[in-house]
């Protein structure tokens, strides 16, 4: 397969191979694709009949590339007589700036074509692309190809045209062209993504906003996020490095929902770029302290579409806050449950920690006061809806069985949660992690409705509840043997047993007993969870134990930084740095773009990380993991009004300065400075 | 017969307050389409109090629809989200509102607490505390 290079806007985007062709390959599905619907599935130039070869491939921007070709076979091209050059930008529609060099002494004759097609496929579908229930035609006018699709009232349709004349026909558009001596031709071509409402009139345009951007507009808008980002030095050029990566990656995956003005952060490119509730809110804890513009619109968006109602095919309950909206058609007809869908357990306890989080950052008192309701409503959830087994406990189990998700936890594979032996636990699971949440949520909720709802009352209870909660889970959870929490509970209130990395989570959300906190601490760092490069989702010699199992026993970098920071709250700072430098060092791999995943190979076996094979990248909590890893090492924590910065790095590490750090504050600076009494004694 | 749509207005008229977030204001008119007519209810949330009204005036959001799958709305058998991206339904201005509003269409026909369905399928094993009825 040929590399594939992608451009983006928000949710619109561009995945082509290296020669910037579009192919429809149900293996590496590649396309245009705009709010979950491909809008092209075939853009392929040929010269002369022939397909190109690329020379090389410039990504200058997350929404521009360039593509630098010559006729023929690779074999052939060493005395090419003519060249090409595809500019690609996308905002909002789908632009390329193609042209055509003429290197020789005469004249050429040449025919340029571009062959085009849709399916319109369904982000859902792609990978299996069955015979559509509606109808696409093809609309060839004088300076335009439309291809349009319908289903009943629902519309998409591509418009493509050309700024030099073109021939167009239902398959394409042609130009026959005569190229002087040393001389080049030019056109623009222009691809736009219509999804049609009332009157014919794009939808978004009859909402707001959505508008297409210009490069231009592009490029000042990442000029100003990169600006108002904190700036970092330090002696560690792959730190500086993913620090870049990380705010240029975290700046691409914005997006503008329909029903919001402003951008929120999709989970990742190019499959899940949409609203995740879990992924989206963990992005924003993770960066609160760089880009806190992303979290009141994300706050928002969620609280607009918290459930209201009970509805079993999408999961959805009073008070829960979504798990995935999606805009595509099989969401529209309702094939598949994303309008949006509610299945998962965690998300609703991490929307009132990151509220909570926000106002210890920006002492932004004014959102906590309008989000009121659908806090309350959440923290509400937790102990109706969430607590489905009636024992105090945070459980879930879809309803929808044809297409909800088994597991309602960040673990959300089928295979995810098992006992030690391997079997799999029957459902409701109570996953340890999540009684985490249900109790930092608690503990958040109570100094919310105290400083800024204003109601005592409310507050005692939910200290009283969090307060119980901490000790029947400490009594549960505990697996005495082992000295370590169990992964989750069943049905009939035994251990769920397996090793994992959930209890990381535990010492971040502060459920941990601190006489137990270093013994969580040596599971983590130890040879079975530890794999030099990072804490693996399951212990090495559990029953379904795989380095390269999604979350069996690979490494999840925002895993990671949740577990650092929890090693940090409850003093572990040789620990957590430890954490931090593997992932560091894992970024250089991957010009400090952190995947998703990579395999938990012993670090001794292998030497570098190996990238998990369908790992979707950029991710947006691997991107915001370098963030976290910052704020821990640099030990950030708001305190009323000042911001404490307690460095603790490891002496490998050197010098590291964050100036401007916004918040309540205003803007402050940190410095830290590797030590010895830092670093951890590294066995390997 | 009664008429779905008429009911649901009515409905919630009377449950207005603790419907909707206390903060939420806005109107909104929805245009139902009967073939021969257009039917027009207004609806003004004010502080979380509604009130109704059959009559066309300006909205802050106006949705169109037809008479069938408003009665399915108002019902619970079909989903606002789903038809507005179906195109079965049609916004015109704040689309926000629409999405508070959707506190007032009930769940689908035969939805049942999800709680009480763990309690009968463990009966007689395991005691489960009394849940309250909150929907």
């Amino acid at each position: 397969m040929k590399p594939l290079v992608s451009i983006l806007d928000g949710n619109t985007f561009v995945v082509s191979d290296d020669r910037g062709d579009i192919d429809p390959s149900p293996t590496f599905p590649t396309g245009f694709f705009s709010f979950d619907t491909r809008f092209l599935s075939k853009w392929e130039l040929t010269v002369d009949g022939n397909r190109l070869s690329v020379l090389s491939v410039d990504d200058l921007q997350y929404f521009e590339s360039q593509f630098f070709l010559v006729p023929g076979e690779p074999t052939h091209y060493v005395d090419a007589k003519l060249s090409i050059i595809r500019h690609r930008t996308i905002g909002g529609s789908f632009v390329e700036d193609l042209t055509v060099l003429n290197h020789q002494d005469q004249a050429v004759e040449l025919t340029v074509r571009l062959n085009v097609a849709s399916d319109f496929a369904d982000l859902f579908e792609i990978k299996d692309m069955q015979g559509k229930a509606g109808e696409t035609i093809a609309l060839v006018e004088d300076d335009r190809l439309r291809l349009c699709y319908h289903r009943e009232t629902y519309r998409r349709e591509t418009v493509i045209t050309s700024s030099a004349p073109a021939e167009f026909d239902p398959d394409g558009l042609t130009f026959a062209l005569r190229i002087e001596a040393h001389q080049q031709w030019h056109t623009r071509l222009c691809v736009q993504a219509n999804v049609e409402g009332a009157g014919g009139r794009d939808i978004r345009l009859s909402i707001q906003r959505h508008r297409s951007r210009s490069p231009e507009e592009l490029r000042q808008d990442l000029q100003g996020w990169l600006d108002r980002a904190p700036k970092l030095s330090s002696d560690s050029d792959a730190l500086t490095g993913t620090y870049r990566r990380s705010l240029v990656d975290l700046a691409a995956l914005r997006y503008v929902p329909l029903t919001s003005g402003a951008p929120l952060p999709a989970a990742g490119l190019p499959w899940f770029m949409t609203m995740f509730g879990r992924d989206g809110l963990i992005t924003c804890l993770q960066t609160l302290p760089f880009t806190p513009e992303l979290t009141p619109p994300a706050l928002r968006y969620l609280a607009m579409t918290q459930g209201v109602s009970l509805d079993d095919f999408r999961d959805r309950e009073p008070g829960k806050i979504l798990h995935e909206v999606r805009y595509g058609e099989s969401t529209a007809f309702e094939e598949q449950p994303h309008s949006p869908y509610y299945g998962s357990a965690d998300s609703t306890p991490l929307f009132v920690i990151l509220l909570d989080e926000y106002e210890r950052w920006t002492g932004d008192t004014k959102l906590v006061e309008s989000l009121e309701y659908e806090a309350r409503a959440a923290l509400n959830w937790i102990d109706r809806y969430g607590d489905l087994m009636g024992n105090g406990y945070v459980w879930y189990e879809r309803r929808n069985l044809r297409n909800g998700l088994e597991n309602q936890c960040w673990k959300d594979s089928w295979d995810g949660i098992s006992y030690s032996d391997g079997r799999l636990p029957a459902f409701p699971r109570a996953t340890c992690e999540l009684q985490g949440y249900a109790y930092d949520a608690k503990i958040r909720g109570a100094r919310l409705a105290r400083l800024v709802w204003k109601d005592l009352v409310y507050a005692e209870q939910l200290e009283r509840e969090a307060a119980d909660l901490k000790q029947r889970f400490n009594r549960d959870f505990w697996v005495a043997d082992g000295e370590y929490y169990a992964l989750a509970l069943d049905i009939e209130g035994s251990q769920v047993d397996a090793l994992s990395s959930n209890m990381g989570h535990l010492l971040w959300s502060g459920i941990v007993d601190e006489d137990r906190a270093a013994k969580v601490a040596e599971h983590l760092l130890g040879p079975r969870l530890f794999s030099g490069w990072g804490v693996r989702t399951l212990a090495e010699g559990e029953g379904r134990y795989n380095p390269i199992g999604y979350h069996v026993g690979t490494v999840w970098p925002f895993d990671n930084s949740l577990i650092a920071w929890g090693l940090r709250r409850y003093g572990f700072r040789c620990e957590a740095g430890r954490i931090a430098e593997a992932m560091i060092d894992a970024g250089r791999y991957f010009d400090g773009r952190l995947p998703e995943a990579f395999a938990g190979y012993d670090r001794a076996l292998t030497k570098y990380p190996v990238q998990y094979p369908t790992a979707c990248s950029p991710q947006a909590w691997s991107t915001g993991t370098p963030m976290l890893m910052i704020r821990t090492l640099l030990g950030l924590d708001p305190h009323g009004e000042h911001l404490i910065v307690d460095p603790a790095l490891p002496e490998r590490m050197g010098r590291m300065e964050l100036l401007d750090i916004p918040g309540r504050w205003g803007l402050i600076d940190a410095f830290g400075r590797g030590r010895p009494e830092h670093t951890a004694n590294l066995t390997d | 017969m009664a008429d779905p749509t008429v009911e649901f207005f009515n409905r919630i008229e009377e449950s207005g307050p603790g419907l909707l977030p206390t903060r939420a204001r806005g109107t909104l008119r929805f245009d139902i389409d009967r073939g021969d007519e257009v039917d027009h209810w207004f609806v003004a949330i004010n502080r979380g109090n509604v009130l109704v009204s059959r009559e066309w005036r300006e909205a802050d959001c106006v949705v169109t629809t037809d008479k069938d799958l408003f009665d399915k709305l108002a019902t619970g058998e079909a989903q606002v989200l789903a038809a507005y991206n179906r195109n079965d339904l049609t916004v015109q201005g704040s689309l926000p509102l629409l999405l508070t509003f959707r506190r007032a269409f009930p769940s689908p026909p035969g939805t049942r607490d999800p709680r009480e369905r763990i309690r009968e399928r463990f009966a007689g094993g395991r005691a489960g505390r009394n849940g309250e009825s909150w929907s």
